[in-house]
C-alpha cells in the first residue's frame, strides 16, 4: 500500500528530469542566431511567479522603459532593441530551463538576474552561447568567484553589503549581534561574510526554513543570546514576518534586513508598528536617488505604478548593454565584453561605472534605509 | 523549554487541522489528494475576500467578525472540495491510483496557478490581524489569539471525531472505508457520503487557512505546498486513516520541529524532524495509532 506512492513520487521526479534534460538538448541553437541583421534582443530572466513574482515587474518595466527610450532616439547601431522576458521564479530548475529558452530565441546580451541562487546555474548556459550578462540584482559573491569572462554585476556584491552592515553595526554600538539566513546562496553569502567582519559580536547565526509562516523555534532560539542587534538577510516576505514575529516574542533592540527585503510588502506583513525603525542595507532604490524626479515621473507615466527595488539597476543594464554594443560595433560576445571591460565612467543611478578585475562595481554603493511609517527612507549612506 | 512546548503545539494544531482532511480522504477512498494543501490556500483567500467584503471593522469586534468570517469560509471551502472531488476524482475513482494520483497534482497545481491569475503573485495581507498582548504563563509567551486559535482548532478535531464515531453518518464513512460496493449494497449512498467527507475536509483545511492568514497575516498562492507537505507527514506518521491518530501526528510534528530547531538549529531542524519520522515508521510502519488498519475514515 505504501509502496505506490512512493513508486508514484520516483516516476514523478523521473519525468521531470526528463523534461529537464530535453531543455539542455536545445542548447548550442543560439549562436546561429546571434547575426548582426534585424533587431537587437536583450534577454532578461526575472522572477514573475513563484515567491518573489513581486519584484519582476519592477525591473521588466524599468528595462522596457530604457528600451522604449534607445529605441525613440534611434536603437543602437542603427537597430532596434528588443527586450525579452523569461520568468525564473527564483528556482534554479526554473531559471535554467528559461535561460535555455532565451538562449535559442537568440537573445545577444542578458541583461536580467534578480535570485543569485536562480541566476548561477544560468551562468554556464549563457557562457557556452557567448552571450554576455549584466546582471542587475543578483549579488551573491558566488556568481563572480568562477571568475566567468562574461558575467558583470552591476549590484553591489554581497561582501560588500556585509562591510555596509558592519560598519553601521559599529556605529549604533550593538554588543551582541544575531544573524539570520534562509539559506539561500544570497543569503547565506552575506551572512558568512558579516560574520567574517564582526567576529565574536555574532552570538548566534540562526537559519531559518523559506516559505513557512511560523519562525516562533527560530525566535526563540536566537532571543535566547540575548542580542542587541539582529541583521535579516533573506527576502521580504519572511523578512516581514520575522520583524512582527520578533516584536511580538520581547525582542526590543534593533533589527537590520539586506537588500532582498526592502520592499513596501515588508512593513505590510510586518504590520506598521513592527516595522517601525527596521534598518536595511540597499543601494539606490528610486525613492533615495538624488535627482531622479524625471525618470519617476515617466516611470509613472507609462506604468501608472510607482518604481520599486531594482528598478533602476534594470533600466541602467539596459543602458550599459546599449552602450556596450555600440562600443564593440556589433553584438558579437567576445567584443561586448571587451567593450564592457572598457567602460569607464558611464553615468548610471549608482555613479560612474568602472569595472574591478573581478568584474563587479568599485563602490557598491549601499546605504541604510529606516522604516518611517512604513515605507524605507534614507536613514544614512555611510559616505 | 516550555516556550519550545508552546512553540511546536501551536505550529502542530495547524498541521493537525490540516492533516484531518488529508487522512479522511485517504481512509475512504485511498486517494492521496495532494491538492489538499491548496484548499488551505483557498481557505486563507476565502477568507481575505470575505473580509474585503465585510469592510471596515472596529479592532474590538475582530475576533466575532474572524469566527463569523471563519464559518462562511469553511463553507466555501468546503463546497470547493466537493466539486473538486466531483470534477477530478470520481471519475477516475475506478482507474489505476496512480492516474488518480497524478490528477491529485494537477488539481494541486490548477489550484494554485489559477489562484495566482485570479489574486496575482504578489502577497497579501489580512486586513484583520490577530496581534495581542503576550502573557507569561509558566515560562512561556503566549498571546490569549494563540490560545483562541487553538481552541478552535481542538473544537473542530473533537467535533469531528465524535461526527465520524458516533453518527450515522460517521458509521456510513467507515462503512465505505472498509467496503464501498458492500456498503452501496447495503443502501448507502456512497458518492454522496464520499461528497461530505471531502465536504468535512476541506472545511477544516479551509478553517486552517483562514485562521494561518489572521493569525501570520501574509497569504500567497503557494502557501499551500509546505503545509500540505507537513500535513501529509503528520498524517502518516499518526497512521493515516486514523483521526486521533492524525491529531497527535501534526502536534508530533510540531514539537519535533521546534526541539529539532532548538538542539540543532534552523538548519538542522528538517534533517532532524525528518530523521526522527523514518526512524519511527522503521520500528512502527502503521503509524502512531494505526493499528486498526482494517477500519480506516
Amino acid at each position: 500500500m505504501r509502496a505506490i506512492p512512493l513508486k508514484s513520487l520516483a516516476s514523478l521526479t523521473l519525468a521531470a528530469l526528463l523534461l529537464s534534460g530535453c531543455g539542455q538538448g536545445l542548447l548550442g541553437d543560439g549562436d546561429d542566431a546571434a547575426t548582426e541583421e534585424g533587431p537587437i534582443v536583450l534577454g532578461m530572466l526575472i522572477p514573475q511567479s513563484g515567491s518573489e513574482a513581486a519584484i519582476g515587474p519592477y525591473m521588466s518595466n524599468a528595462a522596457q522603459l530604457a528600451v522604449d527610450e534607445i529605441n525613440a532616439k534611434g536603437g543602437v547601431l542603427g537597430r532596434t532593441l528588443q527586450l525579452k522576458t523569461a520568468d525564473d521564479a527564483c528556482d534554479p530548475q526554473s531559471a535554467s530551463a528559461a535561460a535555455n529558452k532565451l538562449v535559442t530565441e537568440g537573445v545577444h546580451v542578458s541583461v536580467g538576474g534578480y535570485c543569485s541562487g536562480a541566476t548561477l546555474p544560468t551562468l554556464p548556459i549563457f557562457g557556452r552561447a557567448n552571450i554576455p550578462m549584466i546582471i542587475p540584482a543578483a549579488n551573491s559573491q558566488e556568481l563572480v568567484d568562477q571568475k566567468l569572462k562574461h558575467v558583470f554585476l552591476i549590484n553591489g556584491t554581497g561582501s560588500q553589503q556585509a562591510e555596509a552592515a558592519q560598519k553601521w553595526i559599529a556605529k549604533q554600538g550593538a554588543k551582541s549581534v544575531a544573524l539570520m539566513h534562509d539559506n539561500t546562496s544570497y543569503s547565506k553569502d552575506i551572512a558568512v561574510r558579516a560574520q567574517g567582519l564582526l567576529g565574536d559580536q555574532v552570538v548566534i547565526t540562526e537559519a531559518v526554513t523559506p516559505k513557512e509562516s511560523d519562525y516562533s523555534a527560530n525566535i526563540t532560539n536566537v532571543l535566547a543570546k540575548k542580542p542587541d542587534f539582529i541583521y535579516w538577510t533573506g527576502y521580504f516576505q519572511e523578512g516581514g514576518l520575522i520583524a512582527r514575529q520578533l516584536r511580538q516574542s520581547g525582542y526590543e533592540g534593533a533589527l537590520m534586513v539586506a537588500d532582498g527585503a526592502v520592499s513596501p510588502k515588508l512593513a505590510e506583513i510586518a504590520g506598521n508598528e513592527a516595522a517601525e525603525g527596521v534598518y536595511a542595507t540597499m543601494t539606490q532604490t528610486p525613492d533615495t536617488l538624488q535627482g531622479a524626479e524625471n525618470w519617476i515621473a515617466s516611470y509613472k507615466k507609462k506604468y501608472n505604478a510607482d518604481p520599486g527595488p531594482y528598478s533602476n539597476q534594470s533600466y541602467d543594464a539596459v543602458r550599459l548593454a546599449a552602450e556596450a554594443i555600440t562600443k564593440a560595433g556589433g553584438t558579437d560576445g567576445a567584443k561586448v565584453i571587451a567593450a564592457l571591460e572598457a567602460v569607464d565612467g558611464f553615468a548610471m543611478f549608482s555613479g560612474p561605472l568602472k569595472f574591478t578585475p573581478e568584474h563587479t562595481l568599485a563602490n557598491g554603493g549601499f546605504q541604510i534605509l529606516v522604516v518611517k511609517d512604513g515605507a524605507f527612507t534614507l536613514q544614512d549612506p555611510l559616505r | 523549554m516550555t516556550q519550545l512546548v508552546w512553540n511546536g503545539l501551536f505550529v502542530g494544531s495547524f498541521y493537525a487541522l490540516v492533516a484531518l482532511g488529508y487522512s479522511m480522504v485517504y481512509g475512504i477512498i485511498k486517494l492521496l489528494n495532494f491538492a489538499h494543501g491548496d484548499l488551505y490556500m483557498l481557505g486563507a483567500f476565502t477568507g481575505f475576500a470575505v473580509l474585503g467584503a465585510a469592510g471596515g471593522v472596529p479592532s474590538s469586534l475582530s475576533l466575532p467578525l474572524l469566527l463569523g468570517v471563519l464559518l462562511a469560509t469553511m463553507a466555501i471551502t468546503g463546497l470547493a472540495g466537493v466539486a473538486l472531488e466531483r470534477v477530478a476524482y470520481r471519475p477516475l475513482r475506478r482507474a489505476p491510483r496512480l492516474s488518480l494520483l497524478i490528477t491529485a497534482v494537477g488539481a494541486s497545481f490548477a489550484l494554485e496557478y489559477g489562484m495566482r491569475a485570479v489574486a496575482g503573485a504578489d502577497p497579501r495581507v489580512y486586513p484583520v490581524r490577530l496581534g495581542g498582548t503576550p502573557l507569561e504563563i509558566l515560562g512561556a509567551r503566549l498571546t490569549p489569539q494563540q490560545l483562541v486559535l487553538i481552541a478552535v482548532a481542538v473544537v473542530f478535531m473533537i467535533g469531528l471525531n465524535l461526527l465520524v464515531t458516533r453518527t450515522r453518518e460517521g458509521r456510513a464513512m467507515r462503512a465505505i472505508a472498509l467496503d464501498p460496493r458492500t456498503s452501496a449494497l447495503m443502501g448507502i449512498d456512497v458518492n454522496a457520503v464520499i461528497s461530505r467527507t471531502f465536504f468535512l475536509g476541506s472545511a477544516l483545511a479551509g478553517a486552517a487557512g483562514v485562521m494561518a492568514g489572521a493569525y501570520y497575516g501574509k497569504i500567497d498562492f503557494l502557501m499551500g505546498f509546505l503545509i500540505g507537505l507537513k500535513a501529509f507527514t503528520a498524517a502518516v506518521i499518526g497512521g493515516i486513516g486514523n483521526i486521533p491518530g492524525t491529531m497527535l501526528g501534526g502536534l508530533l510534528l510540531g514539537l519535533l520541529e521546534s526541539f529539532g530547531t532548538f538542539w540543532l538549529g534552523g538548519e538542522w531542524r528538517d534533517v532532524f524532524a525528518f530523521g526522527v519520522l523514518i526512524l519511527f515508521l522503521t520500528v512502527r510502519p502503521t503509524g502512531l495509532l494505526g493499528e486498526r488498519v482494517t477500519e480506516r475514515v
